[in-house]
């Protein structure tokens, strides 16, 4: 057990102040090898450790087919990300271990058509995905994006939001919860807004959603309006995790590990766990 | 494959043991305080086999230590290197005496989630190279409830070589796997194998009887299973869990309890990364960075526990994880017991 637990050293080659309180930090594994070897799927997590602070769990970010390098996006809130924030530099190393999780469901939703509903950091394990439905665009049929978050300055990816923008095959929908100067998209939360704007169409759509719990709660119930069937709407749990190899029984919901059997869900199956998330 | 039974008395066994301990790495119940812990010896005088269950240690930290080292780091201007620590000085072949029937289930029932996807391969290694000696009791102790839980007197390969009283001073030697019968012929010297396995069997179970009957605790626990799993919602845990102060002995000393930690330990340049136990009792178990808590009362935490224990494993991997030593009771500042938590929320109304 205690070998599965030691992380590999990564380099962190890039840090990107993604808002005020979050921040990307693109690693690369020191060994090169290794880092030629490292895959994963949309949707999967690492343990990632600032030696001597502590190991965290975070999803990937970034998209495997997009090689040579995997995103960290990391939002400041506790103890081990404090510390990151304010001690890894650009060229400093950091242990990980993993991809750990399931993912979501690439084959399954081949064919359909996309909606992503995000809110805040909840975007970045979407944006592994959105990737990668980007460099499969012709596997998967109409693609909508719906972002939101408080503030402005509070969405994630900014520039790489400009660039989905500029393609013409998705269609992006941005909204921040109250009125600002110079904002020109949308105004409202997540789940007024998909269904007063995106309107989307039910058939054949999936929805992958991720966010705070408060705009989950409200963005499942505006889908059930909608007439969305619980089946087709694709989610990813946030748990305290440790170990990741479904073990150390932090992640324990009924009989099911997060960290083994999830992170990804359908909201069919999270009806079925006792409500301890 | 059919296993051998021995028979001999108790100066027979003292020999044996005494030859074990000068043969091989030998662990056994070692007294301190009025408590037994298991302990490498180096002489049976030094150590008591036969020791009281309620007073014994689990042996689940030689299989799983209460605290390990993951890996030692070093890092500084220089750059970082991270190095696997030293040897795993639990792997080696040893025999362990006196392991209680119960902890030896435990361990048993442990190797499911040790053995699900990613192995645990330290545990399996710890446990292939070890042989257990257990023995079985004679009489049930005031919060035993073992032989509710699954304890079968004729297939019970939790223990390598089973020690049973017979009647009349007549002791049983019973290998129970393969290695304990191999381990047996190795170091049985005059080779008292029983006249008749059937008659040895019969007085097996004439004990077995007896210890039966000494239980004051007793449940079904398929009945349990089936109404706890009907009952996540019911408020009996709040009244279960109230005396609770959280300290979070139960788990320590618990033979199937096996959740744990991970913390680094800095100095300087140094650092070292441990995993210790750890408790779905403890409120910072499921605490988020962001502050939410999925459990942040304390009897959300004792459900939890109790229906881990005895619906989610056994939903999961099909056996219950709970072996009735009865050592959390034992142990526990305010008395809570497992027993009575599990048997009162069955017997509540359903809440859905």
């Amino acid at each position: 057990m205690e070998a599965l637990l030691v992380p590999s050293l990564a380099k962190v080659d890039r840090i990107i102040q993604e808002t005020p309180d979050v921040r990307t930090y693109r690693l690369k594994f020191k060994d090169e090898a290794l880092m030629e070897k490292f895959t994963w799927e949309p949707g999967q997590f690492v343990e990632f450790s600032l030696l001597g602070s502590g190991e965290c769990t975070f999803c990937i970010s970034s998209s495997a087919t997009r090689k040579g390098y995997f995103d960290c996006s990391i939002k400041k809130a506790g103890v081990v990300t404090a510390d990151i924030h304010l001690n890894i530099e650009e060229g400093d190393e950091v242990g990980i271990r993993g991809p750990y999780g399931n993912w979501f469901p690439v084959e399954e939703i081949k064919g359909r058509n996309l909606l992503f509903v995000g809110g805040g950091i909840g975007l970045a394990p979407l944006r592994s995905l959105i990737q990668y439905c980007i460099d499969h665009r012709t596997d998967y049929k109409d693609f909508t994006i719906l972002y939101g978050a408080r503030t402005s300055a509070d969405l994630c990816y900014k520039e790489e939001i400009e660039e989905w923008k500029k393609n013409t095959s998705i269609k992006v929908v941005l909204t921040i919860d109250k009125a600002e100067d110079n904002w020109k998209e949308n105004v409202g939360v997540v789940p007024k807004i998909l269904e007063e704007v995106v309107k989307p169409e039910i058939a054949n759509t999936k929805v992958i959603t991720c966010g705070p719990p408060i705009m989950i709660k409200y963005t499942l119930q505006s889908l059930d309006r909608l007439g969305f069937s619980p089946e087709h709407v694709i989610t990813t749990l946030e748990m305290k995790m440790q170990c990741g190899l479904g073990k150390c029984g932090r992640c324990n919901i009924g009989s099911t590990y997060i960290c083994k059997d999830g992170p990804v869900f359908t909201y069919a199956q999270l009806k079925a766990l006792p409500d301890e998330f | 494959m059919s296993f051998s039974t021995f028979v001999t008395d108790k100066a027979g066994l003292q020999k044996l043991y005494e030859a074990i301990i000068s043969k091989h790495e030998t662990y056994a119940p070692v007294e301190k305080f009025g408590k037994y812990d298991y302990k490498k010896v180096s002489s049976l005088k030094e150590c008591d086999p036969d020791s009281p269950i309620a007073m014994t240690m689990s042996v689940k930290p030689l299989f799983f230590p209460r605290s390990s080292k993951i890996m030692k780091y070093e890092s500084n201007s220089a750059g970082t290197s991270v190095s696997e620590t030293e040897d795993d000085h639990l792997a080696v072949p040893r025999v362990i005496l006196g392991v209680k029937h119960c902890d030896a289930r435990g361990l048993q029932v442990l190797e499911a989630v040790n053995k699900w996807d990613y192995i645990d391969s330290d545990f399996q290694k710890r446990r292939a190279n070890t042989v257990i000696f257990s023995t079985r009791c004679d009489k049930a102790d005031t919060h035993c409830f073992c032989t509710s839980l699954d304890y079968d007197v004729e297939n019970l390969d939790a223990t390598d070589v089973a020690l049973v009283n017979g009647i009349g001073g007549k002791l049983y030697i019973q290998a129970r796997t393969e290695k304990g019968e191999n381990f047996l012929k190795e170091n049985l010297e005059k080779q008292s194998a029983v006249g008749s396995q059937q008659s040895a069997m019969d007085d097996i179970k004439k004990q077995y009887e007896a210890f039966a009957a000494s239980f004051r605790l007793k449940m079904d626990y398929k009945d349990v299973n089936e109404k706890m799993s009907k009952r996540f919602n019911s408020p009996a845990f709040e009244e279960a869990s109230r005396n609770c102060v959280s300290c979070n002995t139960c788990a320590f000393i618990c033979p199937t309890c096996h959740c744990f930690k991970i913390s680094d330990v800095k100095i300087k340049d140094t650092g070292v990364r441990y995993k210790s136990y750890d408790s779905c009792n403890n409120v910072y178990f499921t605490l988020e960075a962001g502050g939410h808590n999925p459990r942040p009362a304390k009897y959300r935490r004792w459900r939890q526990r109790s229906m881990h224990k005895f619906v989610f494993y056994k939903e999961r991997f099909g056996v219950n994880l709970c072996v009735g030593c009865g050592h959390c009771a034992i142990s526990c500042p305010v008395n809570i017991s497992i027993f009575d938590v599990v048997n009162h929320v069955a017997s509540t109304p359903v809440v859905l």
